[in-house]
């Protein structure tokens, strides 16, 4: 079978340079769109490294501010959204160090410690007939796109969200919430597409263990 | 081939034997990702490929994985604040020249 798509690809969008020069010339339309689209991923970034919503958004619009005076100085050596992540970073930085708050990203994070993505209680041991295959198999679930979309599902999955580790709560954000791909994710956080990947797969799957157990239970 | 073993009933009715070099589930959950990535070995994937015709069990996995990155996606809040006043006044005043 193929898989499917993780993520829908980002919108296109006009290029690096129609969108400085747009910037430069204060295009309003232009900067509204380019700020509506990237508001969310921005504030999920800055909000790793600094302590509330409220201070994340602050450090969002002072990053427009940074990126609006400092757009001529741009010289289009990285890509725009890679150096408008830098002063968001740097901004979110400056808050965090004022909060003396530890930055959690740049950290070693145990919670990234190496974890199985399922309870090894879940396969069958060595002396059992199929070693490593599934012994309390996973069952289907019934009409999963509508009880998914539920308040109630939703809710559990923001909840569970909210207790990933720091890495996987970003980039889980950034890859299935926000769209983002691999290149820009890595690209913006100077991870390895490997490193990426594993920390993707860890929050992704410690999800799929939260949702199935609301939906087991509510099949019982 | 230990013939003694019961049915392995995610697999489907066909001749399955498990060898050194076969995926097992347990193997299979910790590759989901770097499947969906395009990220695995060609010899890995078609270990896995063929692991996923046999076990039905692993397609459910498979399909639930799927169904919560399709649910994540639906918690995405396109909504966005207004630029404050003077990010909108410095981007003004580019206007012109300036």
């Amino acid at each position: 079978m193929q898989p499917e798509p993780a993520t829908a690809p980002a919108r296109p969008a006009a290029s690096d340079e129609q969108t400085v020069a747009a910037l430069r010339a204060g295009d309003e339309r232009t900067f509204r769109d380019l700020f509506a689209r990237s508001y969310p991923m921005m504030k999920r970034v800055a909000r790793t490294y600094v302590a509330s919503d409220a201070v994340a958004e602050e450090v969002v619009q002072e990053t427009w501010m940074a990126v609006v005076a400092g757009i001529e100085r741009f010289e289009g050596r990285s890509a725009l959204g890679t150096w408008m992540f830098s002063i968001l970073t740097n901004q979110a930085k400056t808050h965090s160090a004022r909060e003396k708050r530890a930055v959690p990203f740049s950290s070693v994070a145990p919670g990234d410690a190496e974890e199985p993505s399922v309870d090894p209680d879940r396969f069958q041991t060595d002396d059992e007939a199929w070693p490593g295959h599934w012994a309390t198999p996973p069952r289907p679930w019934q009409k999963p796109e509508r009880r998914l979309l539920s308040l109630e599902a939703r809710e559990r999955l923001k909840a569970a969200l909210a207790q990933l580790p720091e890495r996987q709560r970003l980039i889980v954000a950034l890859r299935d919430i926000e769209g983002r791909s691999a290149e820009e994710v890595c690209q913006l956080l100077g991870l390895s597409q490997e490193n990426q990947r594993v920390l993707l797969h860890r929050g992704r799957s410690r999800l799929r263990a939260v949702l199935e157990e609301y939906l087991d239970a509510a099949d019982t | 081939m230990d013939n003694s073993r019961p049915p392995h009933n995610g697999h489907q009715d066909r001749e399955f034997s498990v060898t050194a070099d076969e995926v097992t589930c347990q193997q299979f959950v910790e590759m989901v990702t770097d499947y969906f990535e395009g990220a695995l070995e060609p010899h890995t994937l078609s270990q896995v490929e063929e692991h996923l015709v046999m076990c039905d069990w692993c397609v459910t996995y498979v399909e639930q994985m799927q169904a919560t990155i399709a649910s994540l996606r639906e918690l995405s809040e396109p909504t966005a604040p207004e630029p404050t006043d003077s990010v909108l006044a410095a981007l003004r005043a580019k206007r012109g020249g300036t």
